[in-house]
């Protein structure tokens, strides 16, 4: 169901691999904690930020703010854009920006210990 | 808080399906556009960017399906569209419809009915607080039955123990109300606390006091919520006023709560309590003795005592008491049952008993539904096999199926309905017996939830099995060859289908027939005496000239009289109690020369205080000795009539004429034997007869105030009731009389509850025999028409009509004897559940087991008949071009 995938650069391996479950929503909070962005915007931005690494598609993309919009996390308000047309511009809630920091923060300790694993080897 | 958002987000996208689905398409057509225009920036024309996008992200319905089915609010769309489709194809089918919901109806409906029968009589709370914490206390006798008690005893109980919070006594009592016109009332006579035990308070004035509860003051009582309405027109301030009962006055306390019904008299006969009494007893009153047991003891336990710890206090108790008063208890012991058992447990046992059965009934409608689902499901591969080629995945495909069948099984349940709602009217015409709080039967939030349960388990079970089938097409087959259903697994399933029909049919009509010989046996049994054209009728006197005794005496043989010279009567007489009708009055019996050291190990018999004439008015056949007659005076020697039984008993090969014995106690005159009588059945047509005795109503002590008359007329015996009224109150016009009933209507209250379990399992039985009559019908129909062609053949081929003829009913014949066989194995171990139900016929009776299967066969046998011999005449040539 969900289409999370993660896809490493063309040249190296063409394989997809799942994305670690709640990830994507977790990048998306911190993609729209800097400004209030429309969906391309947020692929566009996930993208550069990771250097190419995650191309998230746009069912997964909209299932995900779907989700995070009816979880209170994320809000959605049509705007125009700078190409004059319009779009649906999502910005972080009060709530999201708790959830973002505290999920950084749990984020950073799975890393942590994951890390300490893999190098006790 | 985010699950309330999610629900009403949910629903807003639910009802303004439109602008949400414009929303999102426009959001994901920006985002594409948006993709293309980036890739038209990096010099890419338009047509390959957008066709670029598309390879990158996907079709963009796809899309758009998989953002929507994300969320709660698409499964419920999903369901709807099955729902819509669903009731677009029953439409399309009505025939089909009609049958099966018809089926449904038949099999959801008994078992709604019998549910709320259930429900009303078993499941519903009882009307007291805390109802698991009371129970009763019985004192045990030496045969380990259960005994009531006696006040003295009470009273030890009630100091001694520490189990029971309250512990409280009753015992009846029918006084006569005096506003307007004297009417007996059904009463209790209860301990002050007796209320309190049971957790309810009144609704109109107080309960009553501790200090009312002794001799001179307990002129009070508490009247039931529908007494007050119908006698005092719902007077809000009866509390404290004055009424008239029996001539004498009593202080209303108050009025219980509509919500209270009285459980503790069930008697069909007696009719429900109407109203209570302080019991007003003393330690000093004769009747408040050890040995006079004819008080009934309920207790509320503590909080954390457990019924058998209260059992083990009870009988350290009783011990006590015992070696106190070796010479007035018979046994060590007390007895406590939850109050639940004493007043349902007896009916708990038929109604499970009708549950079971009307459960089997759906379970033959089942298989008949599932069989014509299955019929159904073979021309219906084709469209399955499309949706299936659409991209509807089996999961999708079973749903959509289910969804049907769920709709089937809830239009059956509503139509199954409507039995349940006559369920009150159909008992009140049959008479369901002695089955407490019919007046709670009706439709409530249980029975519904039961109905929709078992609709919706009833649509899935049926479904279940077509659907999977179907769900498993094997596609290409199906597009290819087009429908040519009846494979073998189907056809092998169909057989199970009815196998199991018939051998649940088979039991029910096994039940059936058991509970029907039961029944005819029963009604050949004679009572001992001859109901026919006896009118009865109960009068109690009413006055203060009766508390003399001679002024009783004098008064019922002058009414007898009366009864006598009526035209139209042949004879007429008063006793204390008659047979069947549900009165209770034992006395000790004590033979002289067999009196126990403990004379309460003494057997006792029961009583009837009779007027002359009382043999002759019953045609109780005197078969030694001589009757008692008018010359039995106060003065002249005590004289007594006895039953076979109790000869046999007491005087085993010895003549009892002449023989002396004591009544009651032991310090009163000797009562001689001067006849015997012949046996009558005083319980119950099923009961054996316990030992009888019937004492002159002339020379007994007290003579009885509540006394029966019994009437035999020439003719039909309510042609002369309006007469014998009259003749009553030429005497006395305030005296009054009540339950005017032919004692034929006794000896038919008697069987009701049997009559009632075969009425309604026979019923059952009687609509599962005609649901597998149609099934096999349909399936050996269905046979038929799926082998013309086969049949054509072999008719071209040159086979015999008579062969063909056989083949086919061989093969249906064999199905319903494997059921049969089933059927009675399933009997044989499931009828002796009836045993309780049953009179004088085994549970596994030969004779009722050969009768059933002989019919069923016979009806299955025509079943197969007739679609077998229009196999039979198909015409070759019509056959081959059949397809």
């Amino acid at each position: 169901m969900l289409l999370l995938t993660l896809r490493r650069k063309r040249h190296m391996v063409d394989k997809p691999s799942d994305l670690v479950q709640g990830t994507l929503d977790m990048l998306i909070l911190k993609t729209l904690a800097l400004e209030p962005m429309h969906g391309y915007g947020i692929a566009v931005r996930l993208e550069q930020m990771s250097h190419g690494v995650f191309r998230v598609n746009a069912g997964s993309l909209f299932v995900a703010f779907q989700r995070l919009q009816r979880a209170g996390l994320i809000k959605g308000e049509w705007k125009p854009t700078e190409n004059s047309r319009r779009a649906k511009y999502y910005s972080l809630t009060e709530q999201g920006r708790r959830r973002l920091n505290s999920e950084t923060r749990e984020w950073g300790r799975q890393v942590a210990a994951i890390a300490r694993i893999l190098e006790a080897s | 808080m985010s699950l309330l958002r999610n629900a009403t987000s949910g629903l807003r996208s639910l009802l303004r399906k439109t602008q949400v689905d414009r929303e999102l398409n426009e959001e994901l057509n920006g985002f594409l556009e948006m993709a293309a225009e980036e890739k038209i920036k990096h010099g890419v024309s338009r047509e390959d960017a957008r066709r670029a996008v598309r390879l990158e992200q996907g079709n963009f319905e796809v899309t758009r399906e998989v953002v929507r089915s994300a969320t709660w609010e698409s499964l419920v769309e999903t369901c709807w569209q099955d729902l819509r489709f669903a009731i677009r194809m029953l439409r399309k089918s009505p025939g089909f419809t009609a049958v099966a919901v018809l089926t449904l109806a038949l099999g959801i409906g008994a078992n709604t009915a019998v549910f709320s029968l259930v429900n009303g009589v078993l499941l519903r709370p009882l009307p007291y607080l805390n109802p698991d914490r009371l129970t009763m206390v019985w004192e045990k006798s030496s045969d380990g039955s259960a005994e009531n008690v006696g006040y003295a005893t009470y009273l030890d109980w009630k100091s001694q123990n520490k189990s029971f919070e309250q512990l409280a006594i009753y015992s009846s009592w029918q006084p006569v109300l005096q506003v307007g016109e004297p009417e007996p009332l059904n009463g209790l006579r209860v301990t002050s606390n007796y209320f309190r035990t049971l957790g309810v308070h009144p609704e109109i004035g107080r309960d009553f006091l501790p200090e009312e509860d002794s001799p001179n003051t307990n002129k009070v009582v508490m009247l039931s919520h529908r007494l007050w309405q119908r006698k005092f027109s719902s007077d809000p301030n009866i509390a404290g006023k004055t009424i008239d009962l029996n001539a004498t006055q009593y202080i209303v306390a108050g009025v219980l709560p509509a919500s209270y019904q009285s459980l503790m008299s069930q008697d069909p006969r007696g009719g429900t309590v109407e109203i209570w009494r302080v019991l007003g007893y003393d330690i000093s009153q004769p009747w408040a003795c050890r040995t006079c047991h004819h008080l009934v003891a309920i207790g509320r336990l503590r909080d954390g005592v457990s019924i058998t710890q209260a059992t083990a206090e009870m009988d350290i108790v009783s011990a006590a008491l015992t070696k106190a008063y070796p010479k007035e208890y018979d046994d060590v012991g007390v007895i406590v049952t939850p109050i639940r058992d004493q007043l349902l447990g007896p009916a708990s046992g038929r109604l499970y008993i009708l549950l079971g059965a009307v459960c089997l009934v759906l379970l033959v409608g089942c298989a008949n539904l599932a069989n014509l689902l299955l019929a159904r499901a073979a021309s219906r591969q084709r469209e399955v096999a499309m949706r299936t080629a659409l991209g509807a995945t089996g999961g999708r495909v079973i749903r959509q199926l289910l969804v049907e069948n769920c709709l089937l099984g809830l239009l059956g349940a509503a139509a199954g309905l409507f039995p349940a709602c006559w369920m009150p009217k159909v008992l009140a015409i049959i008479g369901a017996g002695d089955l407490p709080r019919l007046d709670q039967i009706r439709l409530d939030w249980r029975v519904l939830l039961f109905t929709a349960g078992v609709a919706l388990l009833t649509g899935v079970a049926t479904g279940l099995a077509p659907a999977y089938r179907l769900s498993k097409t094997e596609l290409r087959d199906c597009l290819q060859q087009g429908a040519r259903g009846g494979n073998l697994a189907s056809s092998r399933l169909r057989g199970l289908l009815i196998v199991s029909e018939v051998a649940l049919s088979l039991t029910l009509l096994i039940s059936a027939g058991l509970l029907l010989r039961s029944l005819s046996r029963l009604l050949v049994v004679s009572p001992g005496f001859d109901p026919a054209n006896v009118l009865s009728m109960q009068t109690s006197v009413l006055g203060q000239r009766f508390n003399d005794n001679e002024v009783v005496r004098q008064y019922f043989a002058e009414a007898v009289e009366r009864l006598r010279e009526l035209p139209g009567v042949q004879s007429a007489a008063a006793a204390s109690q008659i047979p069947l009708a549900g009165n209770m009055d034992r006395y000790g019996f004590h033979v002289e020369g067999k009196i126990h050291a403990n004379p309460e190990e003494d057997p006792s018999a029961e009583r009837y205080c009779i007027t002359p004439g009382f043999l002759e008015t019953m045609r109780i056949p005197l078969l030694r000795g001589r009757d008692v007659s008018p010359a039995d005076a106060a003065t002249t020697q005590q004289v007594l009539l006895i039953s076979e039984t109790t000869a046999r008993r007491m005087w085993p090969g010895e003549d009892p004429i002449g023989k002396r014995v004591k009544l009651g106690a032991l310090d009163k005159p000797w009562w001689t034997v001067v006849g015997v009588t012949g046996d009558v059945r005083h319980v119950g047509l099923d009961a054996t007869p316990d030992m009888q005795m019937y004492v002159p109503h002339r020379q007994w002590p007290y003579p009885d105030g509540l006394m029966v008359f019994v009437i035999r007329a020439a003719g039909p015996p309510t042609a002369i009731s309006t007469a014998a009224q009259q003749a009553i109150h030429s005497i006395d016009p305030a005296q009054p009389i009540s339950r005017i009933v032919p004692l034929g209507d006794y000896v038919g209250l008697s069987v009701q509850g049997r009559r009632f379990a075969l009425i309604l399992i026979g019923a059952f039985a009687s609509i599962a025999l005609v649901l597998s009559i149609v099934g096999i019908y349909g399936v050996t129909a269905y046979t038929v028409s799926q082998r013309t062609r086969e049949i054509g053949i072999r008719a071209a081929l040159g086979a015999q009509r008579a062969e063909l003829f056989g083949l086919l009913l061989r093969q249906g014949m064999l199905l319903v004897l494997c059921g049969v066989v089933a059927g009675v194995l399933a009997s044989v171990a499931f009828t002796r559940f009836l045993a309780s139900l049953l009179f004088d016929v085994q549970p596994t009776d030969p004779l009722t087991f050969a009768c059933v299967v002989l019919l069923l066969v016979a009806a299955a046998a025509g079943a197969c008949f007739f679609p077998a011999r229009r196999a039979m005449r198909v015409d070759p040539l019509v056959a081959l071009r059949h397809e």
